[in-house]
């Protein structure tokens, strides 16, 4: 039996000097090319475990593991976000001062990548996302589609093991968000990464293979992988 | 071909990502700028200024050939024994010694200059290159101009001078080494004593070596002459013309002057780099955390900062040379200040000038850089 890529142990999360509880103990396995989708009502403790699987905060006590190594004690959290993570955020959160094709070399910028190569692969990839034709364009250029494309080109940027995404679909409307789950999911497939989606929708919660519900900090019901 | 050179040439750069975020507030950048080039512009003006004072005054030395100075323990004191020069001449290691007098006169309402007074075989006039007319002769009511206060005071050889409320007869113009004489009036010793009141005294006596004995370094033999006219004349000082160049009080008082203006001037400059790099790093919050979020570490971010306040301290340091440069080309041709600096920029203080310009950058960034630095990926994508 191959070990998981990510597993985590009893997770816990406080705020406020554990007033609130945003997570209350998570137990979670997930393997290598896995696609998952969390969901839950807001408030839940969906994104806060997002959060902690992408390296973004050291949980209150718990361990995630990463191919069997503890994140923030055996991997450090940002050689971890910089090569095994890529974030896609509900808010796009493109850098507003630089171009499409400059905003996907960003990550890369914490790289040892030649300039050329940076904006080679840059080009490639928002070509691979149907923005060939956009690349020059600033973010208050682009539609809100097309700023998730460049996003989604961003996280793969320094081609991650694990793609996170937190409400990829909260600011698009029915036909961009059909086109951006439509891209998510054949990055998953075609380059065999984890696909981890954070989503209150239950259309696109029901279409992953396994579906994780949360409610209250804890995970409500998990089906068999 | 034509879309993929386009695309080409959208590298970015971690420099160009520096300086997007400075454009992005241009007005803000350009006002910081304007801060900071002040700044390194009054620093590069007064420090320029007085290091160009004490430049002119050792080439007054150097030029005239005169090794040491003797002088009261203080500086500008015209009070010491003119007969003192006796026995100054009498000394086995001088060569010559002769008297002079240094002050500063108001000669017109606009113009004051640096006034010598010489006598009239003083071997300093082998310097000096008579341009018209003659030298003077002592006990006569004459001066000596030298060829920069002529054209400022619009005068020729045979034209009448007023120097408080006495009547000079200009016998002749010069064209001396430094700005130091080429912008003075000399006259005869005994004419500056009834001036001043000061007969009998003198500021100094300028003294010229005989050659070292061979095998006797220079250094030796200027301490060894040093020690013999001090031991000789009791109560008075022997200095060496360089350190009389660059160590007396007119020299200290311009160079302490240059760099406490200058130093305030630098702190309001730098305050003002560290607060636009505050509100850019406030304003920055959530880009920072979604730098953080796509792996950059802590020093990047920290690096981040800190090449953008250097690069806004490197562009004011530029601005500054400039403006400071531009101020010493005006001291420089007017004439209330053109007697006592040369127009000169040296690359030294060009160096020093850049190298503190990006060090106050570097200094003002630092906090901001700090805090943007620990700021954590999740509160600053948080922040609105």
């Amino acid at each position: 039996m191959t070990s998981p890529l990510l597993e985590v142990r009893d997770l816990r999360k406080n705020y406020d000097d554990g007033r609130i509880e945003a997570l209350r103990g998570v137990d979670l396995s997930i393997s290598a090319g896995d696609y998952v989708a969390i969901s839950g009502p807001s408030g839940s403790g969906k994104s806060t475990l997002l959060q902690l699987l992408g390296g973004l905060d050291n949980p209150t006590s718990g361990e995630v593991l990463f191919q069997d190594a503890k994140l923030g004690s055996a991997i450090d959290l940002d050689s971890y976000r910089s090569q095994q993570v890529g974030f896609i955020f509900q808010a796009f959160y493109l850098l507003p001062t630089l171009r499409a094709i400059e905003n996907v070399q960003v990550p890369m910028l914490a790289g040892i990548q030649q300039a050329n190569h940076r904006a080679q692969r840059a080009a490639a990839l928002l070509c691979e996302m149907g923005l060939e034709d956009r690349m020059n364009q600033y973010p208050n250029e682009l539609s809100a589609g097309e700023r998730q494309r460049v996003a989604i080109a961003r996280a793969l940027a320094n081609n991650p093991a694990i793609l996170l995404a937190d409400e990829p679909t909260g600011n698009l409307d029915s036909m961009n968000s059909a086109r951006i789950m439509e891209i998510l999911t054949g990055i998953q497939k075609q380059r065999g990464m984890t696909l981890i989606v954070v989503t209150h929708e239950n259309e696109i919660a029901n279409a992953a293979p396994r579906h994780i519900r949360i409610r209250d900090g804890r995970i409500e019901g998990m089906p068999e992988p | 071909m034509t879309v993929q050179s386009d695309r080409m040439s959208h590298h970015l750069s971690f420099t160009g990502f520096a300086w997007r975020n400075l454009w992005r507030r241009r007005l803000r950048t350009l006002l910081t700028l304007c801060g900071i080039g002040m700044a390194i512009g009054a620093f590069v003006g007064l420090v320029g200024f007085s290091r160009s004072f004490e430049h002119e005054w050792l080439q007054m030395y150097l030029s005239s050939g005169t090794d040491i100075a003797v002088v009261q323990q203080t500086f500008l004191n015209t009070s010491m024994d003119e007969s003192a020069g006796i026995t100054l001449k009498a000394l086995p290691s001088v060569a010559q010694a002769t008297p002079m007098i240094l002050n500063l006169m108001d000669l017109t309402q606009d113009v004051n200059a640096l006034a010598y007074g010489w006598m009239a075989d003083s071997y300093e006039f082998e310097s000096l290159t008579l341009k018209s007319g003659r030298r003077f002769k002592d006990g006569k009511p004459e001066v000596m101009l030298g060829d920069l206060l002529a054209e400022n005071l619009k005068k020729n050889a045979g034209d009448t001078l007023e120097i408080q409320g006495s009547s000079f007869t200009v016998a002749g113009i010069y064209h001396g080494g430094s700005a130091l004489e080429a912008g003075a009036v000399i006259l005869p010793l005994d004419q500056m004593q009834k001036l001043g009141s000061l007969q009998g005294k003198v500021t100094a006596f300028h003294v010229r070596l005989r050659p070292a004995p061979p095998g006797e370094s220079p250094d030796h033999y200027i301490a060894r002459a040093q020690a013999e006219i001090e031991a000789a004349l009791p109560g008075l000082r022997a200095v060496p013309a360089a350190e009389r160049a660059s160590n007396n009080q007119i020299v200290l008082l311009a160079h302490a002057a240059a760099w406490g203006t200058s130093s305030i001037a630098m702190l309001i400059g730098i305050l003002g780099i560290a607060n636009t790099m505050a509100m850019s790093v406030f304003e920055r919050t959530r880009e920072i955390g979604i730098l953080r979020a796509l792996g950059w570490k802590r020093w990047r971010i920290l690096l981040l900062i800190q090449t953008e306040a250097a690069a806004l301290g490197l562009a004011g340091g530029v601005l500054g040379i400039a403006v400071g440069w531009g101020a010493l080309r005006l001291l420089a041709a007017l004439p209330q200040t053109s007697s006592i600096v040369s127009a000169s920029f040296p690359l030294l203080l060009l160096v020093e000038a850049l190298g503190i310009a990006v060090l106050a950058g570097l200094a003002a960034g630092l906090v901001p850089a700090w805090r943007g630095a620990r700021l954590s990926p999740v509160e600053a994508l948080r922040h609105d």
